[in-house]
């Protein structure tokens, strides 16, 4: 049954595995399923939606009375604004998310074959279309900057090996390019990505450098040079965005998020943030760290997935708070878990390639029905899940009150619409107090309460309804006059501090109020507004990088290793022995 | 290595979890339950209300059996649209008020997040050691009947005529009604200055009012604005007074030169129901020492009102207002039935006052606005 020329003995090809990550994820994303249930697709349409007509004007008077576009990087944002021309805000979303979902098993494979054999790499692959991170962050977080990062970053760290080991000077460009354009997507990725990347990458190159001739010291001063020309150019890259962060570092007060919490102290946070994402993964962490213990070369690797893991469980353990400090109490930790996912799968891409030629075919029934159950209670998740999203809310009549009757000349808060909120910013004319970026939001009344966003301000309890209170005493400095509310809870807040109701839509799901006494709105002065030139390069320069990086992949073809690049895996006494095709 | 790095991961994870579930309280929690304490008995009750784990916490009643389950959840978590029912529990503390080998008695104050700011609801429990264990005894719920009887509808309404389907609520062209400040007194406060004072309908109109103030520094340029938000009655009948209160934390009298009083009206429809009567009202003390203004409001319409807020002023020798302070009833106001409330008043404001005036703003569900 196993002969060497049976199909469970060749690697995958790539092309397939592509192919199917499609035939999944195609239909979903073209359905535009993430608008509707996920948390931050509208938040991403929103400020595609502000590219599309102010491509070289990042300040954005339409949150938090203004507030800088800058102090995010731009560059999905930039490609669904352009796509958007042709095929919609919604439409374009989605392309640029399949995009991503597209690049994962590409990365995955070309990363997992720097440790593994290229038959592992392909099972490694594969499997990442099936993650339930990926499922999880697509269609439940939405997060499709660090979708469209991770994989860019683990392509980009392909080259570094590369350059790195074998002084390539075509992968030193095109892997400068794609760590370019990986930060332009999202630079917490490239952060965190260069330490818990980017160092067992280069441990990796270091020891295969001399196995193959190669000096160490001349790879480490290689993958230095890549680093110092990354570091450059993610400075320039981003400088509006670094300008923007030293000007206003983060000093509000922590806002809860349930990433950062113990997951043991509640079944439903446990649920979303380790069952739910990990799936049936969960089952091989045993034979992760056994497998990834037992051959030298997978240690390291093995220690960055454990890293990375236990950054990804947030509050479970102190670990996070350790290295992070303060910084602990702003990120959220979802990333973490497609990272940590990431790490393993060449860990487990081999031991895959161990189960099937020890049991064929039962093996691989017992691993496609692991994988496609991960998949499928990530998706089951959506409909399942107590933290569903409000992204779905039909909006429309809100934003039509809004751009009639001159309405546009005051501002206007949502309460109870939760993740609806950028898609009404997303349409009305008029500017909002309120916003869903915690990391740009300046006004005091936000601030200085250790709350998110008004529109969910019960969630937050006393701190939230406090932030509320503050921001509803100063509607008239802001030309606060409209509120629409899609939560009774609020009704009694507003009735006691003078709104009054004036319609209801939806057939009552939605009602909007008024203060009459409320003067239009004026500019809030904030020095938070970016130079004209700030703004130009943010407009050319992250796009641009992806363009460069576009046309390097096309124009300096991929060199195909020759036999003697051959790698061998040590291995336990009892199995065969591995080979590895080095070559991304 | 093979053996040593499964067993180091291993065990540094499931020490590190072991480290974080001890730090998130996951031990407490594990104590308190076991309810070895008067304490621990107290703080398990409580943990399970704010988790809303109604059975576990009636299962720790050493009296459940006086009364139903659903009469103690109605006790805490609210009925009628009643503003507890807007509310969740935050946060608790439990002290000793007396301890026996037997029994003891237990303070709890609960700190509640609700729909129009937190509020604070102090008790004192009974517990009683059965076996091992302690077991708290609840106050047995009482909700008052009223027999059925027909309430005659014969208040007054205002209503608006005229308002186009496009226009906004208060564009209609007419005079706004006549509203006057009678009254405004600058106080300081550790912390803030407060403009307190009163306002007047003086029109045979009801009006929509709402009051700012403008702080003036020695250049006579405006320092800071803020409005009365919701601590005076928005809406006003004719001839009816409203007490309000402006706050500027942050602020001390000594720099401010003058106060620019703001105050806007306009027509809106208004009813005269629901009418609340206030009684009984007294200056008390609470169960922790404080300044409190006692009394009972009794709905004497026919409808429930949901959420009730009491507005009180207070009056010095010389019949000038000194203090105004407000506070949310969190039991709806059923017909025909007394709702005890109690409003802070501050230590120093007490020792001067010389008579009070209360009125009563509600929301209700059905009229929403």
């Amino acid at each position: 049954m196993n002969s060497d020329s049976s199909f469970p003995r060749r690697p995958i090809p790539l092309g397939v595995i592509v192919m199917i990550a499609a035939a999944i994820h195609a239909p979903l994303l073209i359905m535009e399923l993430p608008a509707r249930t996920s948390y931050d697709a509208n938040f991403h349409m929103f400020f595609a939606s502000h590219y599309a007509q102010h491509w070289f004007n990042p300040w954005n008077e339409k949150w938090f009375a203004g507030f800088s576009q800058t102090t995010y990087p731009p560059l999905v944002h930039q490609w669904i604004a352009l796509v958007s021309r042709v095929i919609g805000l919604n439409e374009a979303f989605s392309v640029v998310m399949l995009i991503a979902v597209l690049l994962i098993p590409v990365a995955t494979y070309g990363f997992a074959k720097l440790w593994v054999d290229e038959r592992a790499a392909s099972y490694a692959a594969l499997l990442s279309v099936f993650a339930g991170t990926v499922a999880f962050l697509t269609y439940s977080a939405g997060q499709l900057p660090t979708m469209m990062s991770a994989p860019l970053y683990f392509i980009a760290l392909s080259y570094f090996y590369r350059w790195s080991h074998s002084a390539e000077g075509g992968s030193l460009w095109k892997g400068v390019a794609l760590t370019l354009t990986a930060a332009s997507a999202h630079h917490v990725t490239l952060i965190f990505g260069a330490v818990l990347f980017a160092l067992p990458v280069l441990w990796l190159a270091a020891m295969d450098g001399p196995q193959d001739g190669r000096s160490r010291v001349a790879v480490v001063a290689r993958a230095l040079a890549f680093a110092a020309l990354s570091a450059a150019g993610v400075g320039i890259v981003l400088l509006p965005y670094w300008i923007s962060i030293i000007q206003h570092p983060i000093t509000q007060i922590p806002i809860p998020h349930a990433s950062r919490s113990n997951l043991l102290m509640s079944a439903p946070i446990f649920m979303n943030y380790f069952i739910v994402p990990y799936g049936l993964l969960i089952l091989a962490f045993p034979f992760i760290v056994i497998r990834g213990a037992s051959v030298p070369r997978l240690r390291v690797l093995l220690l960055a997935f454990w890293v990375t893991f236990l950054i990804g469980l947030g509050g479970t353990t102190p670990f996070p708070k350790w290295i992070f400090g303060r910084a602990f109490e702003i990120l959220t930790f979802e990333r973490f878990i497609l990272w940590a996912t990431l790490l393993a799968l060449p860990i487990v891409g081999l031991l895959v390639e161990e189960w099937v030629d020890r049991s064929g075919g039962r093996a691989m029934a017992g691993i496609g029905f692991a994988a496609v159950g991960t998949l499928a209670l990530a998706m089951g998740w959506l409909t399942w899940s107590p933290f569903r999203p409000t992204g779905g809310l039909n909006v429309d009549a809100a934003v039509e009150f809004l751009n009639r009757d001159g309405h546009d000349q005051y501002r206007y808060m949502t309460l109870g619409f939760g993740n609806a909120l950028p898609k009404i910013s997303t349409y009305a004319n008029a500017g909002s107090v309120d916003g869903e970026y915690n990391s740009a939001r300046l006004l005091p009344e936000m601030t200085n309460y250790g709350a998110g966003q008004f529109t969910s301000a019960k969630y937050f309890g006393t701190a939230g309804m406090e932030s509320l209170r503050a921001m509803l005493k100063h509607a008239n400095h802001y030309g606060l006059k409209f509120i629409f509310v899609y939560d009774p809870y609020y009704d009694p807040l507003l009735v006691f501090a003078g709104w009054r109701k004036v319609e209801t839509y939806n057939s009552g799901q939605i009602t909007a109020w008024s203060k009459e006494d409320v003067p239009p709105a004026r500019k809030i002065a904030s020095d938070a507004m970016p130079a004209p030139w700030e703004g130009l390069l943010w407009g050319i320069l992250p796009l641009g990088s992806s363009l460069l990086a576009i046309v390097l992949m096309v124009l300096i073809p991929d060199r195909v290793r020759a036999v003697d690049n051959l790698v061998t895996i040590p291995s336990t006494a009892d199995e065969g022995v591995y080979a590895r095709e080095a070559r991304p | 290595m093979k053996a040593f790095l499964p067993l180091f991961i291993g065990l540094v994870t499931a020490g590190l979890v072991a480290m974080a579930w001890v730090e998130s309280g996951g031990l407490a929690l594990h104590e308190m339950r076991s309810a070895g304490t008067p304490q621990e008995a107290v703080e398990a009750l409580v943990t399970d209300i704010q988790s809303r784990n109604w059975d576990r916490a009636y299962a720790r009643l050493a009296n459940s059996n006086d009364f139903e389950k659903q009469a103690f959840i109605r006790d805490l978590a609210g009925s009628s649209g009643s503003l507890r029912t807007y509310s969740s529990l935050e946060s608790f503390k439990v002290w000793p008020v007396e301890a026996g080998a037997d029994d003891a008695t237990m303070r709890v104050r609960l700190n509640w997040s609700s729909a129009v700011g937190p509020l604070d609801d102090v008790r004192d429990l009974e517990v009683k050691k059965e076996g091992n264990v302690w077991k708290v005894v609840w106050p047995k719920p009482q909700f008052a009947k009223v027999p059925p009887q027909v309430i005659p509808v014969n208040y007054l309404r205002w209503d608006v005529i005229g308002r186009g389907p496009t226009d906004d609520w208060g564009v209609q062209n007419v005079d706004n009604p006549n509203v006057r400040i009678t009254s405004m007194n600058a106080v300081e406060r550790p912390d803030r200055v407060v403009i307190v004072g009163e306002v007047v309908n003086e029109d045979t109109v009801p009006a929509y009012v709402n009051v700012n103030a403008t702080l003036l520094n020695s250049d006579s340029k405006p320092m800071d604005q803020e409005g009365s938000f919701d601590m005076i009655s928005h809406t006003l009948l004719p001839r009816q007074v409203s007490p309000y209160r402006i706050d500027f934390p942050g602020f001390h009298l000594q720099q401010v030169k003058s106060v620019r009083m703001d105050v806007k009206a306009m027509l809106v429809p208004a009813s005269a129901d629901p009418v609340i009567a206030v009684t009984d009202q007294k200056m008390d003390k609470d169960p922790l020492g404080k300044n409190v203004l006692r009394g009972a409001l009794v709905n004497q319409s026919g409808q429930t009102v949901n959420i009730a807020q009491v507005l009180a002023d207070y009056y010095d020798a010389n019949g000038r207002v000194i203090w105004v302070s407000d506070g949310y009833v969190d039991q709806a106001l059923e017909p025909q039935v007394a709702v005890p409330f109690a409003v802070d008043v501050p230590d120093d404001v007490a020792s001067k006052i010389h008579n009070y005036h209360v009125l009563v703003n509600h929301y209700s569900i059905h009229e929403g606005s």
